[in-house]
């Protein structure tokens, strides 16, 4: 048995999980952001529109998403299991990421909306230029843990054969009988994932932090 | 921008729609594997020995060989997609992969969603349970009376869901599922479930690589054996070359080769 070549076959599913994590989670980013705005200046329409959309979308089990938009939705367009899985992965997040970004910008205090649009800012500038700079800072903690969560969500798309980590370690499980050394592969790469995107998210949180506003 | 947020989302809803209602007509994946000069297969490699991974994380096996002279025959290439034994199914009815081989039984309520070629190999049920075991199994009901491993979606789970939990011999929740046989035989070693069942030869794979391990009882009771490859539902084309190329192999004795190095027999 030859270990080494074990584990680098587990090691090379890192590249699937990486690629699904780059895409789902920028597109988890741009939908939550566009969402939570609308969610929050959108009208009363687009508000109720959105939080039945977050509600739905955090109530359904990801991996239900993920058989739905590939074997149901791609009947049409045809997707291939990486790309299928990595949007409904970066989909079922965007419901998470409006939650974090619209709470972080209910808590840049409503005065300063107020103070912006009376030295004559329109509604968007005063989104723009005022609210989501702070807020996005604010938004960066529960962000970077949304982030780690997205990482190893990312295992879900074994199930539409997509050979990531967690999918390598069962077959080399099967293939040699030994699941502990697997799985412990398996685990030491994600916890490495994890850690690294974390601690650099931790770094950029210092870097953007406001001097006067620590 | 709200005329256009509502034009995008009744374009999502109406895409949606087309695709719950678009089927592919009555064409053939036989023309689409001819026309590409590769036959996409899917298999769930994590059965050994009928298909599991090699140490340089290539497929092999008894099926994934097979598949490969099948292949050979037809004059195409295989390319191979690894998926869970559960979402196979769904993947051949829904085309996103061509045909699947893993080790499939006949049964009718499978043939409901998909095709099926002829069985190029007949397969048994067996009992395993680890040796300090000491009760007596004569018959296969006789498993009834201890704590059941299988792995769900397999024709073993639906014999132990028709003649045991159906007939109130067993209670439901003294039959454990599994995803995969390897988890199941992990749980027989540590004793939350008395008694394995399974497909013979991953069965006696199982017996070989754990010495703790005993085989109780073998034989034809699930699905009386044969298996074959799970093909798109009504596509006669498909199954005629792939039935020609099993009867092929047959005859040149090339799944007997396959046998004896894989299974030993």
């Amino acid at each position: 048995m030859d270990l080494s070549n074990f584990l680098s076959y587990i090691a090379s599913g890192t590249l699937y999980t990486l690629g699904a994590t780059l895409i789902a989670l920028p597109a988890g980013l741009i939908l939550g952001l566009l969402f939570a705005l609308l969610y929050l200046y959108g009208g009363k329409v687009f508000s109720f529109l959105m939080s039945i959309y977050s509600t739905v979308m955090r109530g359904i089990p990801p991996i239900v998403l993920l058989f739905v938009l590939y074997f149901v939705v791609s009947g049409s367009v045809n997707l291939s299991p990486f790309l299928a899985g990595s949007i409904s992965l970066g989909i079922i997040s965007s419901a998470y990421q409006m939650e974090i970004i619209r709470g972080a910008i209910q808590c840049v205090s409503g005065g300063q909306m107020m103070a912006a649009r009376a030295i004559g800012l329109s509604q968007a500038q005063a989104v723009r230029e005022i609210l989501l700079p702070q807020a996005l800072r604010i938004a960066l903690p529960s962000w970077s843990n949304e982030a780690a969560i997205v990482i190893k969500d990312s295992s879900l798309i074994y199930a539409l054969g997509v050979p990531e980590i967690l999918r390598r370690a069962q077959l080399i499980s099967a293939s040699t009988q030994q699941p502990f050394l697997a799985y412990s592969a398996a685990a030491l790469i994600y916890f490495a994932l994890v850690f690294i995107t974390t601690r650099l998210l931790g770094r950029l949180e210092q870097k953007l932090a406001i001097p006067a506003n620590p | 921008m709200k005329k256009v947020l509502v034009f995008l989302i009744s374009v999502i809803l109406i895409t949606t729609l087309l695709a719950a209602c678009t089927q592919s007509g009555p064409t053939s994946v036989l023309d689409k594997i001819k026309n590409e000069g590769k036959i996409i297969v899917g298999t769930s490699a994590d059965y050994p020995p009928y298909e599991f991974v090699d140490s340089t994380g290539q497929k092999t096996g008894f099926d994934i060989e097979l598949m490969e002279e099948i292949g050979k025959k037809m004059g195409v290439t295989v390319e191979w997609v690894d998926m869970p034994f559960d979402s196979l199914i769904a993947a051949v009815k829904e085309g996103k992969i061509d045909v699947s081989i893993s080790c499939f039984n006949y049964s009718e309520e499978r043939a409901k969603e998909v095709g099926f070629s002829k069985e190029y190999f007949n397969s048994e049920d067996s009992f395993i349970a680890n040796k300090d075991f000491t009760g007596k199994i004569e018959k296969p009901e006789d498993v009834a009376a201890y704590k059941l491993g299988v792995q769900s979606g397999t024709t073993q789970d639906t014999w132990i869901k028709e003649n045991l939990i159906d007939t109130n011999l067993i209670k439901e929740e003294n039959v454990q599922q599994y995803e995969r046989v390897d988890q199941a035989a992990l749980d027989l070693e540590a004793g939350r479930i008395d008694i394995l069942m399974a497909d013979y030869v991953p069965a006696k794979a199982l017996v070989a690589s754990h010495p703790g391990f005993q085989m109780l009882l073998h034989e034809a009771i699930a699905s009386a054996g044969p298996i074959n490859i799970v093909l798109p539902l009504n596509d006669e084309k498909v199954k005629t070359e792939i039935d020609k190329a099993i009867d092929a192999l047959q005859t040149e004795g090339v799944i007997d080769q396959l046998a004896a190095k894989y299974f030993g027999e």
